[in-house]
């Protein structure tokens, strides 16, 4: 380590080790980047997804008589330690008919739509996006923007919802007629294409009544996790014994889609590492031409008593030198790169956009910094130059003294 | 004879590959210094006078025979324990100089604390540049410091070399024909620079020369012809 100056006047002074110093910046910065954009990804499918379902969602899987009723779950699960705030919701599930359709009295029609009609109490509702505040009036009902534009309704107009209540025997359809008060948007392109937002009221009463609620939204305090607060309200569940309750995270619920993106991530590790491996491989090469360059050097070097190991050493601090120069650069590269991410679209895309926010539901490409990943990739990309030094540190190493002397 | 010796050398032979054959260079050197002598090593070109001189500062090895450093006998030395040694104990000056090129003198000067201090010359590396500040002074390239070797005059080149070697204040100093690649002003200069900081340090310099001129100034000459040591002519 105190060649470490010699080895940085090389890096100063060679051109070569420069340029292999570039390269690795470029994978360094190809990596930072794609995997912001991943996480960016990633955190904003998170977002949403928990806009609207919340933390944890409990939800009761008896209904009746006997069973706990809202004002238990409401008494049991406010007691809960971080909880920001607990929302009840009626889900069922609806048909609805597109504008100027016949549908609801033709099932057989291929406009019928199907629907899960969420009832929420207004006041208490946190999700912005939900615009929640527009139920004021009774029998009013906000629809996900994808499926108003769907259906070709409007808010002012009136909404045909059919469903049906009871259960075995006593299943009877139902039908009532909803105020279209505006539509919402949550981004996620599900949510948004399947859903209506009603006042929990008005849906307890149109299904006669039976079935105050079907789930409890609990949302926690910035500090506390998900998971934390699902065992909390486990436990304060079972302290008011309120048995079969089905508590659920957010990340439980939107499973399927998250597990997809994460499992994209795991195949973009792969290509991840062939990249740093590409980037590190070219420094092998440099090295080894560094080596075969600074024959003379190495004598010298050997001759004022540096032994075998110390000239390994050497080039591997050379190296790291090379590695670290490369990778700061990258991450600087690359966090220009997210910064001006819609300049390098429009240029790559020669004027284009290459990001289209219809596919994507968000408006601009998200770019989100994962402090682990980026240690991982600079911890990655110094362990492969350190790697792939060993075989120019022991060519150096194994040079005779005299002979690398004579080759000034 | 009692006396102790900083370097004997007993019987050494050294031959080179060539094409099929062997090249003998030396068939049975044997050579004593004493601490803080000064003593000529004359021969031809070719004779074998760096052969020789690299295998005293353990650089190449015999095929025969002993080298005894401070009387321990240092010939099987592993390739680490003979770097250590040439780190603290041996100061070589070179005809070629060999001075890194990429480095100022100062930084050239202090090559060998560096490795010979390993991580503790993160701690040292204020003493040790004060030091090596000094002994370019006592060289004569105070105004130097910041020259690398491509911005400096042969003779420069070889004050900073002999800076070099005597930068870990070495019992031994060995010099392969120093004053070689220098114009003879200059090469009369360097010799009376080397000679002066030798004896100023006591360091033993033996000192491989065919300019019959520095016998002189040594306390004695040795004769390398054929491969051996003849007519060692003592001393005053
Ligand atoms: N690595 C080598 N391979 C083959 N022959 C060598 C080698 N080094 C030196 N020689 C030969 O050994 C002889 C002595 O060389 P050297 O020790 O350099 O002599 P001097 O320093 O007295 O001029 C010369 O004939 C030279 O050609
Ligand atoms: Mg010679």
């Amino acid at each position: 380590m105190s060649l470490l100056h010699l080895a940085w006047t090389y890096f100063r002074r060679r051109a070569l080790l420069t340029l292999s110093a570039l390269g690795i910046a470029l994978g360094v910065a190809l990596v930072f980047t794609t995997l912001a954009v991943v996480n960016g990804f990633l955190s904003e499918l998170e977002r949403t997804l928990r806009e609207f379902s919340g933390d944890v969602v409990v939800r009761p899987l008896e209904i009746g008589p006997l069973a706990a009723g809202r004002a238990e779950y409401m008494r049991a699960l406010e007691a809960v330690d971080g909880l920001e705030s607990a929302t009840p919701r009626l889900n069922w599930f609806g048909l609805v008919g597109r504008r100027g359709a016949r549908a609801l009295s033709d099932p057989r029609s291929a406009d019928l739509n199907g629907l899960l009609l969420v009832g929420v109490e207004p006041e208490r509702e946190r999700a912005a996006a939900l615009h929640a505040e527009l139920l004021a009036q009774p029998g009013s009902l906000i629809l996900g923007d994808e499926l108003a534009q769907r259906l070709g309704v409007a808010a002012g107009d009136a909404l045909e919802v059919l469903s049906y209540r009871g259960s075995g025997r006593d299943l009877a359809p139902v039908r009532a007629t909803f105020q279209v008060a505006g539509s919402f948007r949550t981004g996620q392109y599900e949510q948004d294409l399947d859903r209506a937002i009603v006042r929990r009221e008005d849906l307890e009463r149109f299904l006669g009544g039976r079935v105050p609620f079907t789930e409890i939204v609990l949302r926690g305090a910035r500090d506390i996790a998900p998971e934390q607060l699902a065992a909390r309200a486990r436990m304060a569940l079972a302290e008011a014994g309120i048995r079969g309750a089905d508590v659920r995270t957010w990340r439980a619920q939107g499973g399927n889609l998250l597990a997809a993106v994460e499992n994209q991530r795991g195949t973009l590790s792969v290509v991840f590492f062939a990249i740093v491996a590409v980037a590190a491989f070219q420094l092998l090469a440099t090295l080894t031409l560094t080596v075969t360059e600074k024959r003379h050097d190495i004598g010298v070097l050997g001759a004022l008593g540096a032994g075998p190991a110390r000239v390994a050493g050497f080039f591997m601090v050379l190296c790291l030198v090379i590695g670290a120069a490369g990778t700061a650069l990258g991450l600087a590269l690359g966090l220009w790169l997210c910064r001006n991410l819609h300049v390098v679209e429009l240029w790559i895309g020669g004027g284009e956009r290459i990001f289209t926010p219809e596919l994507y539901q968000f408006p601009e490409i998200p770019i989100a910094v994962d402090p682990g990943s980026v240690s991982v990739l600079v911890g990655a990309t110094l362990a492969a130059a350190l790697l792939f030094s060993c075989i120019p540190a022991w060519l150096a190493a194994r040079l005779p003294i005299v002979r690398a002397l004579h080759h000034a | 004879m009692s006396e102790p010796l900083i370097l004997e050398a007993r019987d050494l032979h050294k031959s080179y590959r060539m094409g099929a054959g062997r090249l003998p260079v030396l068939r049975g050197v044997s050579l004593q210094l004493r601490p803080g002598e000064v003593v000529a090593l004359m021969g031809a070109s070719g004779s074998g006078k760096s052969t020789l001189l690299h295998l005293l500062g353990l650089l190449d090895r015999p095929d025969q025979g002993r080298v005894l450093l401070d009387g321990a006998d240092v010939t099987e030395l592993g390739q680490s324990a003979a770097a250590r040694l040439r780190a603290g104990a041996i100061g070589f000056v070179f005809q070629q100089f060999h001075l890194l090129a990429d480095l100022n003198a100062l930084q050239n000067v202090l090559m060998p604390r560096r490795i010979a201090c390993g991580w503790s010359w993160w701690r040292r590396a204020g003493r040790e540049r004060e030091r090596a500040r000094a002994i370019l002074e006592a060289v004569g390239l105070a105004g130097r410091l910041r020259h690398r070797p491509a911005q400096l005059s042969g003779g420069e080149q070889q004050r900073v070399a002999i800076a070099r070697a005597l930068v870990s204040a070495p019992a031994l100093l060995l010099a392969d024909e120093p004053t070689g690649n220098l114009d003879s002003a200059t090469g009369a200069d360097i010799l009376a620079l080397l000679l002066r900081l030798a004896r100023q340090r006591q360091a033993a310099l033996l000192l491989a020369t065919h300019d019959a001129h520095v016998a002189a100034h040594s306390d004695r000459v040795l004769q390398l012809v054929d491969g051996t040591i003849v007519g060692a002519a003592p001393g005053p």
